[in-house]
């Protein structure tokens, strides 16, 4: 009995410590003021990224949006200007594809025109887009594409950037913007999931490696959007995923870009903008800084029971799809093609 | 007079939870013992990077147990090399054991290798794909060029992702009952410095095999995923010719284990059932810490694990911090010597 409150009075210490430490990082240091910072939001023209570009400028940040399309990013700087706070702040929009990695750098470039040369203090990178399918009706050209949507059109301008900050030695903030699909997966997404786990990959790397060059990284995870993207997105996805994702209401981009703002201000590094993101969060800690580490734990102890209780109940809805999947694959001619 | 009895009675209730969490672990172990393991004899399994480390080390066990085996790489003289060590513990005359030499970092590729190896099984699926092919090569992430980056991927992700999206419109199209297995890594969980290109890589292979165990539900399909840490093959010295010194630095405390030793592990895992590999110490506190969705093994081990990674990952964390922290100014140094500050846009990968 002795030697077992021995082992508990050590598992004890060795946790209060544990929860000092934690505490002790947790301790509140000043907060980042996007007044005045030059801000520059990728996939700034439409979604989370318009909506993040709009509430920058409405504290007082220089804001620069990069996107593809002219008309959208058009239409976006006119909602962006019209949350002009003061007459020195600079509002500028660029086309460029960031899939492309020389496209990349030279969005950066052209934007840091406008700044005397200078690059960013902030970089968010909100651009990317999805197109769920069945793994087995997906081809080299649509994986290629989803891995180009989700991870080459973030990691392109992070390089960038990153080159950057380490060549002038300056500081910096590089903003992800991943997904709860980074943290987990479902039927339907093989061609988005992969990329927003590789997201968090270079995140979670970058956060150590950019203390080299004083820099902080940030990356949040949100779920359903309800922007013109998931729209485009649900066009395609296969019924059964919908059905699965029929009880998460998509949020409101502005919301989330006030929750984003919010995080990189407090300095957490994953941003998880709900109870659900939360959930996944701290049910995949890994080595991953806490956040609040008492919270922390109460997220994953949900998870620990939760998780598992709800996949089961998703894995027993795909199980009982097979037919209907036999049926529409038989539709398609699946059967009949020669690989 | 009372007060002193119940002072002297031993506790009942700690004895008792102890007794049913062994019951219980008990239980589940047992279960495991009962249901019928994976039978290797006499199936086609097919070995991606076949022809060296853990993918060479995979072919021999499955010849020793009497598996037909085609393995598959690049390096035709590795092949040959490969294959003398493969027939020379063939277990029997009709095993069909044969070596193709294929870049499977392309869908063509991989579609290829795949026609090539049905071929003796009378144009058949093969029963167990294994997914060993790949290599790392770490390095500061800024001195990656998007060209090291990409042949990252490459490397990592989809030279597993084309041969599993082909075997799969095979299996599923021909109503084949099989296994696909990938290999990530300790890094598919937990990353470093260094490894900017690679994590995302493994991480993206995690994701896929993630969502992939539970799709293929809707077919006959197992998907199984292995993640290694340190494995002293020759795959280890090239991805040392890169690796910045402050990572191998870091990763001193992993003592690391032989390819033959992890393939064992693997092997064990597929025939288990297991869906996440990890038949280590370290792995399985990295996949119990990152468990998420994910289905995993004994409710109460991983409980345990997951509680060591709770409180200890972050207490490695803080210190590689600190580590990377104090690297600063000979990081400095380390990128003046190299001409980074001088160089005008890109700078070059240095090997």
């Amino acid at each position: 009995m002795l030697h077992i409150l021995g082992l508990g009075n050590s598992v004890l210490s060795l946790t209060l410590s544990t929860l000092l430490i934690a505490f002790w990082a947790m301790w509140p240091t000043k907060k980042w003021d996007p007044r005045g910072q030059f801000c520059y939001v990728t996939g700034g023209s439409s979604g989370l990224g318009l909506a993040l570009a709009v509430a920058l400028t409405g504290r007082g940040a220089h804001v620069t949006i990069v996107a593809r399309n002219e008309e959208r990013l058009a239409k976006a700087l006119a909602e962006i200007e019209a949350n002009r706070q003061n007459p020195n702040q600079i509002l500028r929009s660029y086309s460029y594809s960031l899939t492309d990695p020389e496209a990349s750098q030279a969005a950066l470039g052209a934007a840091s025109e406008d700044h005397d040369h200078k690059y960013p203090d902030a970089v968010f990178l909100c651009a990317g887009a999805a197109t769920p399918g069945f793994f087995v009706e997906e081809d080299a050209k649509s994986m290629q594409k989803g891995m180009d949507n989700t991870y080459w059109i973030q990691a392109y301008t992070a390089l960038a950037y990153a080159k950057h900050l380490a060549r002038k030695q300056t500081q910096g903030k590089l903003v992800f913007t991943s997904s709860l699909l980074g943290y987990m997966s479902l039927i339907g997404y093989s061609t988005y999931a992969p990329g927003k786990h590789a997201l968090r990959g270079l995140a979670e790397t970058l956060r150590s490696e950019l203390i080299l060059y004083n820099s902080s990284v940030h990356i949040m995870f949100p779920g359903n959007i309800d922007s013109p993207g998931y729209e485009e997105e649900n066009r395609t996805k296969p019924k059964i995923t919908l059905e699965i994702e029929s009880t998460d209401r998509p949020t409101a981009p502005d919301v989330l870009a006030k929750e984003l703002i919010d995080g990189v201000r407090r300095g957490d590094f994953h941003i998880a903008p709900d109870m659900l993101s939360n959930i996944f969060r701290s049910s995949t800690m890994g080595a991953t800084p806490h956040q609040n580490v008492l919270l922390d734990a109460f997220y994953a102890g949900i998870g620990w029971i939760g998780l598992p209780l709800w996949r089961r109940s998703v894995d027993s809805k795909v199980l009982g799809h097979r037919e209907e999947h036999k049926e529409y694959l038989q539709t398609r001619d699946f059967f009949k093609s020669t690989a | 007079m009372n007060s002193v009895n119940s002072c002297n009675q031993p506790r009942m209730y700690p004895v008792l939870v102890t007794i049913l969490l062994i019951l219980l672990t008990g239980i589940t172990m047992l279960g495991r013992l009962f249901s019928k393991s994976w039978d290797s004899k006499g199936k086609h399994c097919y070995v991606t990077g076949g022809s060296s480390g853990l993918g060479l080390a995979v072919a021999k066990l499955l010849v020793l147990k009497g598996a037909h085996v085609s393995i598959v790489s690049r390096d035709t003289q590795r092949l040959e090399n490969a294959m003398k060590e493969l027939e020379a513990i063939r277990t029997s005359p009709s095993q069909i054991i044969k070596s193709y030499s294929y870049d499977l970092v392309t869908a063509t590729g991989a579609s290829q290798a795949l026609d090539a190896v049905c071929e003796p099984h009378q144009g058949r699926n093969p029963d167990a794909i294994f997914m060993l092919a790949g290599s790392c090569h770490p390095r500061f992430f800024i001195e990656e060029t998007e060209e090291t980056m990409r042949t990252q991927m490459d490397q990592t992700y989809w030279v597993q992702a084309w041969t599993a999206l082909e075997a799969s419109k095979r299996m599923v199209r021909d109503k084949t009952k099989g296994k696909i297995v990938f290999h990530s890594a300790y890094i598919g969980y937990i990353t470093l410095i260094g490894y900017a290109a690679y994590g995302p890589g493994r991480m993206a292979l995690r994701a896929l095999a993630d969502t992939l165990r539970q799709e293929f539900l809707l077919y006959d399909i197992d998907i199984h995923i292995a993640f290694p840490g340190t494995m002293y093959t020759p795959g280890y010295d090239i991805e040392n010719a890169t690796k910045p010194k402050i990572t191998l630095k870091i990763e001193e405390t992993d003592p690391g284990v032989t390819g033959d030793q992890y393939a064992k592990g693997l092997l064990r895992g597929v025939q288990n059932g297991d869906f996440h590999i990890s038949p280590d110490l370290l792995g399985n506190i990295f996949r119990a810490s990152m468990r998420g969705v994910a289905p995993s093994g004994n409710f109460f081990v991983d409980s345990l694990w997951n509680f060591i990674g709770w409180v200890g990952l972050p207490i490695w964390r803080i210190s590689v911090d600190s580590t990377v922290r104090g690297h600063r100014k000979e990081h400095e140094e380390y990128l003046a010597n190299k001409g980074f500050y001088s160089s005008k846009t890109k700078a070059s990968a240095t090997s």
